[in-house]
């Protein structure tokens, strides 16, 4: 018996941390969604005709994203109850500098578009305002829900290009630009489409994952469930 | 009357943590930050009031901790494994690990039975 309550209990505990990594650094399907929706927005800013329809679904894709990510957690992987991940201490430090990061950002671009604005009599257009607060959703979304760095990166890509969509602008692809500042832009935006495609990749396996957890759990449930 | 090694060391097995429902309960916790009751209620296959007994009991030992609030209008507890919990997890497993060490190797006539 002891033998075999010491393999049960490592099954037990191994079960129940692979299940918990469907509340923060594993996305499934939601992460598949991420991806595609970054190629959308990636192609999509540049290439789609700039229409208000186009520009509102553009500007709502990270938002849309963030809120399907929990609806999934919430109602498929996490189905059987909520149970946090445990984060390391190398994950925690890594969130908090990504926060950090992209505070620093919205502080400088909002203090830089603040100067702008007091030499226009503290007037703003509507697209800059969209953009700064797009900017600022970025950092509560990094900090609430963009814990693992591939969910970092596209949604800060998303955030990004909603923003600038938000200000009339979009960023440019690889060759389609000729000024120096814009294919610097483009080439570093080149990296996105690179990412969401991992990002596919990555939520496809962690789904074939989930499945075999599922049943694994659903095994553990049963034998309990007899010997209770 | 001395006690035998092995029997020593069955006697010096953590009560608390020994009870099989509350060491699935510990498991459980210790492969996560914090853990739904609901979750647990899944897992363990026992009734909610059996449930809630031994993580009062748990619970007092100061192994876990408990933490309940409300999602919208629904009660929510959440449960969580203390470092006093791990440590007494981590210490009934070597104290279980040398049990097994120490019992005696069933005889041919115990095998055969």
């Amino acid at each position: 018996m002891p033998a075999n309550v010491q393999g049960r209990l490592r099954q037990v505990e191994e079960l129940t941390r692979s299940y918990a990594r469907y509340s923060r650094s594993a996305g499934g399907l939601s992460s598949v969604l991420g991806g595609v929706l970054c190629l959308i927005a990636y192609f999509g800013g540049p290439l789609l005709p700039s229409m208000p329809l186009t520009r509102a679904v553009l500007i709502a894709i990270p938002a849309g994203w963030l809120l399907a990510k929990g609806w999934m957690t919430h109602h498929y992987y996490q189905r059987l109850g909520h149970v946090e991940q445990q984060e390391t201490p190398a994950e925690r430090r890594m969130h908090r500098l990504c926060v950090a990061v992209v505070l620093l950002v919205a502080l400088a671009i909002t203090a830089g578009l603040g100067t702008v604005a007091k030499q226009h009599s503290w007037f703003l257009p509507a697209g800059m305002l969209g953009y700064l607060a797009l900017l600022w959703l970025l950092v509560l979304a990094t900090w609430r829900w963009l814990r693992s760095p591939l969910d970092f990166i596209i949604g800060v890509f998303l955030f990004c290009q909603a923003a600038l969509v938000s200000g009339g602008g979009y960023y440019p692809l690889v060759g389609t630009t000729h000024t120096h500042q814009a294919m610097l832009m483009s080439l570093v935006a080149l990296m996105f489409p690179l990412v969401a495609l991992a990002m596919i990749a990555k939520g496809l396996a962690e789904h074939r994952q989930f499945r075999i957890l599922r049943q694994r759990l659903e095994q553990l449930r049963q034998s309990t469930s007899a010997e209770a | 009357m001395k006690t035998p090694g092995h029997l020593g060391e069955v006697m010096a097995l953590d009560r608390l943590v020994h009870e099989p429902a509350r060491l699935l309960i510990l498991a459980v916790l210790a492969g996560a930050k914090q853990v739904e009751f609901g979750f647990l209620e899944n897992m363990s296959g026992l009734s909610k009031g059996n449930l809630s007994s031994h993580m009062s009991k748990l619970e007092t030992g100061g192994l876990v901790a408990v933490k309940k609030s409300f999602r919208g209008k629904r009660p929510l507890t959440e449960l969580s494994i203390t470092a006093a919990g791990r440590r007494a997890l981590a210490a009934y497993r070597q104290q279980l690990a040398m049990v097994m060490q120490e019992l005696p190797e069933p005889t041919a006539a115990t095998k055969r039975k």
